[in-house]
């Protein structure tokens, strides 16, 4: 297996182990006209994500964003797979931003739930043509031929031409409609642990992120933004007019104040023949700025507003209201109550945004670490006024997203730069602009009350959220907290109650709110996590005897607002079987010694179901976390390694958030600014993680990136609740 | 100004102002894109490579101090820790993979100074590198695996 083409092209692979050692340029270009010259004239294109060349190499397109999820590894398998090809002659290419690919948008864990039937069926049509050129060729029925592992073979198994000879033939068959797929039982790739396609060369520095590809005659901008949204440049103060290496200063036209918040956001580009010397000029300039709404913003103030908003009614979801909520309030009982708050957070890919540009009349080509390039290009077209097939996006791959990276404004910026100084231009984000020009994961409070009965069981419910809407990067008048965003762990909560409301406040923000991982089921999946397990403790109960308790033993959830579409509707026996799952992974009745606890927590998002037990004790004031266990419902998985990775990363991405990170605007900017003051977990913080995958038993495939963070957030405060006997109810845990 | 540096075992000529960090030497003037930025600051690791065997953070190292030193990237790892990379890719530690020349670098650092790390030494080592993707227990694991190896194969001998 190669993962070649653009992400990796041929010669510069050559030149790396042609050359022992150095001054190798490390040019990746452009992709233009390159798969053209590496396959032979016409190879056998059934579909485009496939192609197979007489000398028999299988290239399959990848159509999504690689990130670090093994997309492109996924991918390869299922095409592979329903072709029977050979793994080892099999290629992953990387499609181009273009929408005669379908969906391109590379967020909502949902690249495999969108493509399995799809990427399946392109490989069953190519096996069926395979074998239906062979038959043609040997004179006998279709039927009475196989296609196994890059071969047709015939009936006695004496004849036999592998799939490069047979590809010729092949493309000139008409692509059949119901070419048959394979039973679980056949699957060669599918549902087995593969090494992603692009292991070797990451672990070699072979591969190409954003800021790893060069163009002749490309220079390197550094942009210093204002450090409030929508202010813009009123002067430079100490603009050098000539320096070493310094190619032009340029100031860009400030972003607007309010939604749509997809333009960049303006600012000095510094603008150099070397990234050093245009850092280094960057950080000198003194720069005035001129004001804008957001220059008073400050972020305590809106989480103080956040806090006033769930103390009131807010805007009930629609369908949500069940009983009379009011009326057991006014009766009393055992009242548990709670408010619950996170902070904004960044995403922080271990890659800043990077993105290099070359605008000519000619055209636009563009190469970024992009989640959307479809939607990129369509961009970059409106904002140069340039037919859009004169623009190509093309990717590397993406030095981890998070989501920062649905976002192209730092790919327009190089557009900008290198149209107006006519050469290709690479803008680089230090981490400093990342930390501090993010599109941020919104910040929320939380306020659940109950009335419980001497089980924990709640006889009524009411649970508010208030955050700032993502809609509100979409349009300037935008408040109100969106269904999608709601059915995020909150207008979807599982629990059987009789008397229940829920209610959500929007507050507009000073800054571009963006999608994080898992995005609102962070701060619900915590809240209602939290709130459960403080129900059980309350009533003494052990908490996952509680949680099973509450939930419905069968059937699926009638989710009010948004409804779930179908075959996707929570199903209760899966979440069960998740929490059951996780008991005995964790052994959870085994007795951990004194000072250590065992917290839980279960969430359903991106149609998958994700039970969490973490183990955790204060050690010298500060959580320390032994162990974690995490099984996984996502329905049909494709590779369960990848799984396991994205299980075992989402308790490290969950623990950073539950321990580290808070992003703070004051006066409209952050004051965080590098890993010193938003830390990120490090490898002594991570806890040693067993996964379990629950079989796919025929089920749709569901999302696998997100879901595995929502509980792990959760499961840490109620597992120092069980450690310590103090309740943490605001992120991050500060002890 | 110009400056002779020894890298990957051999002497190259860079034309380059006095403070310009190593980093960027090696990405910007010799092609050598295997290191990365992640933070410019010391932080994160992903920029480290090996000085006279021991890791540095190339973000932090002016040229100007490199005179008689020798420098090792990741780009030539393989000649002498052929079964970190061989672990590495066999568990399949990398997600992303943009932290992973900084951590295998590290993780050679590390096996270079102690045969047989503990996970504590592990910890110890690696703590300097940041991966948000969260493939630490697959660094772990790859570690002690490529530890075996090479007392196996008599490398570390
Ligand atoms: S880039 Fe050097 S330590 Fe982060
Ligand atoms: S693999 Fe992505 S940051 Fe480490």
């Amino acid at each position: 297996m190669n993962a070649i083409a653009n992400l990796s092209p041929d010669f510069s692979r050559r030149g790396f182990l042609g050359v022992s050692g150095v001054l190798v340029l490390g040019a990746c270009l452009p992709s233009r006209g390159m798969l053209g010259q590496e396959h032979q004239a016409s190879p056998f294109e059934p579909n485009l994500l496939l192609a197979i060349s007489s000398d028999g190499t299988v290239r399959v397109t990848c159509h999504r964003s690689e990130m670090g999820q093994g997309i492109r590894t996924a991918i390869a398998q299922v095409v592979a797979d329903e072709l029977d090809a050979d793994w080892a002659r099999v290629e992953v290419a990387q499609a181009p931003g273009d929408v005669k690919y379908g969906d391109q948008n590379t967020d909502g864990s949902i690249s495999i739930l969108l493509n399995y039937e799809r990427l399946r069926t392109a490989g069953a049509s190519a096996r069926l043509m395979l074998r239906q050129a062979a038959a043609k060729r040997w004179a006998v029925d279709v039927e009475d031929v196989r296609a196994v592992h890059h071969e047709v073979i015939d009936a006695d198994g004496k004849r036999r031409l592998g799939y490069g000879e047979l590809a010729t033939d092949a493309a000139l068959l008409p692509v059949p409609i119901g070419a048959p797929l394979k039973s679980e039982a056949e699957h060669r790739y599918i549902g087995k642990p593969v090494v992603h396609v692009d292991a070797e060369a990451i672990t070699r520095g072979q591969s190409h992120f954003g800021a790893d590809c060069s163009l002749p005659n490309m220079a390197t901008a550094i942009i210093v933004r204002c450090p409030w949204l929508g202010g813009g440049v009123r002067a430079i103060r100490n603009k050098p007019s000539n320096a070493p290496g310094l190619v032009a200063i340029e100031i860009l036209p400030p972003a607007p104040s309010a939604g749509p918040l997809f333009a960049p956001l303006g600012g000095v580009a510094v603008v150099a023949e070397d990234t050093w010397t245009a850092i280094k000029i960057a950080r000198s300039l003194e720069i005035e700025w001129t004001n804008s709404p957001n220059h008073g913003f400050n972020s305590k103030a809106l989480q103080e507003s956040l806090r006033e908003a769930v103390m009131k009614p807010g805007t009930p979801v629609p369908g949500s209201g069940k009983g009379d909520v009011d009326a057991v309030f006014a009766k009393g009982g055992n009242e548990v109550s709670a408010i619950y708050e996170t902070p904004f957070l960044a995403h922080a890919p271990m890659e800043p945004p990077v993105a290099i540009a070359d605008v000519s009349e000619k055209g636009a080509f563009v190469r970024a670490p992009l989640q959307d390039p479809q939607s990129a290009r369509g961009l970059i077209a409106s904002y140069l006024g340039m037919a859009l097939e004169k623009v190509e996006v093309t990717l590397t791959l993406l030095g981890g997203a998070f989501g920062r990276k649905s976002k192209p404004d730092f790919a327009l910026e190089a557009v900008e730069l290198s149209k107006r100084l006519a050469r290709p231009v690479r803008v680089q984000w230090l981490r400093e602009d990342d930390i501090r020009h993010d599109y941020y994961h919104a910040p929320s409070v939380q306020h659940h009350r109950a009335i419980i009965d001497n089980q924990g069981m709640p006889q009524a419910w009411l649970q508010r959220t208030a955050f700032p809407s993502i809609t509100t990067v979409f349009a300037a008048q935008a408040q109100a907290p969106a269904p999608f965003e709601l059915e995020q762990g909150f207008s979807n909560l599982p629990y059987a109650v009789d008397h229940q409301r829920m209610e959500s406040t929007g507050i507009r923000p000073g800054v571009r709110v963006g999608w994080l991982r898992s995005v609102c089921n962070v701060f619900h999946g915590f809240s209602a996590n939290v709130f459960a397990d403080e129900m059980a403790a309350a009533a003494g109960r052990d908490a996952i005897e509680h949680r099973l308790a509450m939930l419905p033993t069968g059937g699926k959830l009638n989710q009010p607002g948004m409804p779930a579409p179908a075959g996707h509707e929570l199903d209760f026996a899966r979440l069960r079987e998740v929490i059951e799952r996780v008991r005995k992974l964790s052994q959870w009745q085994r007795p951990r010694p004194e000072g250590v606890g065992l917290g839980f927590a279960v969430h359903q998002s991106f149609r998958s179901y994700v039970a969490t037990v973490l183990e955790a004790s204060m050690v010298n004031g500060r959580p320390h976390i032994s162990n974690a266990y995490v099984v996984l419902d996502c329905g049909t998985y494709v590779n369960p390694d990848s799984c396991i990775a994205q299980m075992q990363g989402a308790v490290v991405f969950g623990l950073s958030l539950a321990l580290h990170g808070s992003i703070d605007m004051e006066d409209g900017a952050v004051v965080q600014s590098n890993f010193h003051d938003y830390p990120v977990l490090r490898i002594a913080e991570a806890p040693a993680t067993k996964v379990e995958l629950v079989p796919a038993q025929g089920r749709l495939p569901a999302g696998v990136g997100e879901p595995g963070v929502p509980p792990v957030a959760p499961a840490l405060v109620n597992a120092l609740f069980a450690a310590s006997g103090v309740r943490y109810r605001s992120l991050p845990v500060t002890a | 100004m110009a400056y002779t540096l020894k890298i990957n075992e051999q002497l190259v000529e860079v034309d380059a102002a006095s403070d310009t960090p190593l980093l960027w030497v090696l990405r910007d003037h010799l092609g050598l894109t295997g290191s990365k930025y992640g933070c410019g600051s010391g932080y994160c690791g992903s920029c480290t490579v090996h000085m006279d065997g021991s890791a540095v953070r190339s973000c932090q190292l002016p040229i100007s101090s490199l005179d008689g030193r020798a420098i090792t990237t990741i780009e030539s790892l393989d000649k002498q820790h052929p079964q970190l990379i061989g672990a590495w890719v066999r568990e399949n530690v990398a997600q992303c993979g943009y932290c992973q020349a900084g951590q295998l670098m590290s993780a050679a650092a590390l096996l270079n100074a102690s045969a047989h790390p503990t996970d504590q030494e592990i910890d110890a080592a690696m703590t300097g590198n940041i991966c948000r993707c969260g493939t630490y227990v697959r660094i772990r694991s790859a570690i002690h695996h490529a530890a075996a190896e090479r007392t196996s194969t008599g490398a570390s001998e």
